[in-house]
């Protein structure tokens, strides 16, 4: 990790020092600008809980884990292990409750198995495809995103099975 | 998104019935909770984030940056305006830096600095945006490093270039796929008088919709 550690310190430092140098109002402008947080919140607010119900109600109903049995032998079929279905089906959904099952994932089988780093692959490689998609036009009347989430989830899928598979030359 | 949103309750709702009525509302209650619990972590996010960006916007240093990605945004999208290009540089190199809460922000400005208000469709340039950060352009997952590190793991970065080939294969596959669509589907579909018409008279609009 080491270097990695640094890039965000020492980009904000240098910022701070160019505006200290540049003569401007560092104070004033970082409170101008952080001064939208909270009415931008209050927009995406909505389509944040809305998920989240939808979301917590498919896992804790077990839905979540039956459609990921269904699924899994389709899965594994492309080399990613049945234990992970149900990872990649709430990965684009939520980003807590992903995080939630790589716990488990990590408890029960390891991180250092085959399958703890699959699992690492799929959450570290993807995004919570819904969330981007619904709080990115949550400020404009747009309703239809054509092939956004399609694309997305598609492409998404792909890179993990590649993923997976690059996995075992490394075992 | 809607059937999205539908299936993922009916489904649940139904089940539930059978195996454990008590829990719907509980459940549905919890994910509520959960809700509040994180716009209060996204709202201190976003404030220091919007903060942090105005500083970046005023001493210059995202007008550089923005020239930096210049060459990449412009073979990305297609006729953006200046102010755009900054929001989706800004957007861009928070993702790269792993930093995805400070990126929505900057997201939603770049999709509100392209457009003008009339649209029910989302245009190609919005597309590319939206595929772009939703196939995660992060480049150290330092989330799971860590989560690694406290399961004890041996080697806590064993996976990062398996990981890394799969994010950026997804990202290029995503890329390809929506220059590929937006050229085979032709002109973008302009708004038809029915659909504006429901924007308008719907209320609060919904992002998503219909399919």
């Amino acid at each position: 990790m080491g270097w990695t550690a640094y890039i965000i310190p020492v980009i904000f430092l240098t910022v701070l020092l160019v505006s200290f140098f540049k003569k401007k109002t560092g104070y004033n402008i970082f409170i101008d600008g952080s001064k939208s947080a909270i009415s931008l919140m209050a927009q995406v607010f909505p389509f944040l809980l809305t998920v989240l119900v939808a979301v917590e109600l498919f896992r804790a109903s077990g839905v979540s884990a039956a459609v990921a049995n269904f699924l899994s032998p389709a899965l594994n079929l492309v080399g990613i292990p049945a234990e992970l279905t149900e990872l990649m089906l709430v990965r684009p959904l939520s980003g807590a409750g992903a995080l939630a099952i790589l716990d488990n994932i990590f408890t029960r089988y390891g991180a250092d198995t085959y399958i703890g780093l699959c699992a690492s692959i799929i959450y570290g490689s993807s995004e919570t495809v819904f969330y981007v998609s619904s709080v990115y036009f949550s400020q404009t009347k747009i309703k239809n995103l054509r092939y956004a989430i399609p694309v997305s989830l598609a492409a998404t899928f792909l890179g993990c099975v590649l993923g997976c598979l690059l996995m075992r030359f490394f075992l | 998104m809607n059937m999205i949103w539908m299936l993922l309750l009916i489904s649940g709702t139904a089940v539930m019935l059978f195996t454990n009525p008590d829990g719907i509302l509980k459940a549905m209650l919890d994910g509520a909770t959960g809700a509040v619990g994180l716009a209060m972590q996204l709202v201190a996010m976003y404030a220091f984030w919007l903060g942090f960006f105005a500083l970046l916007e005023r001493t210059g240093a995202a007008g550089l940056i923005a020239k930096i990605l210049r060459p990449l945004i412009r073979f990305l999208f297609k006729d953006i305006d200046e102010k755009t290009e900054k929001f989706i540089s800004m957007n861009m190199s928070a993702n790269l830096l792993g930093l995805g809460n400070a990126s929505t922000p900057m997201g939603i400005g770049a999709i509100n600095a392209m457009n003008d208000g009339k649209k029910a469709f989302a245009t190609t340039n919005m597309i590319m945006l939206a595929v772009i950060s939703a196939t995660s352009l992060q480049l150290i997952p330092s989330t799971v490093i860590s989560m690694r590190i406290a399961h004890g793991s041996t080697d806590p970065t064993a996976f990062l270039l398996p990981c890394i080939v799969s994010t950026v294969s997804s990202t290029v596959i995503g890329i390809l796929s929506v220059k590929l669509l937006s050229r085979a589907l032709g002109r973008e579909p302009k708004t038809r008088r029915g659909r504006e018409k429901r924007a308008k008279t719907g209320g609060r609009p919904l992002p998503l919709g219909d399919k």
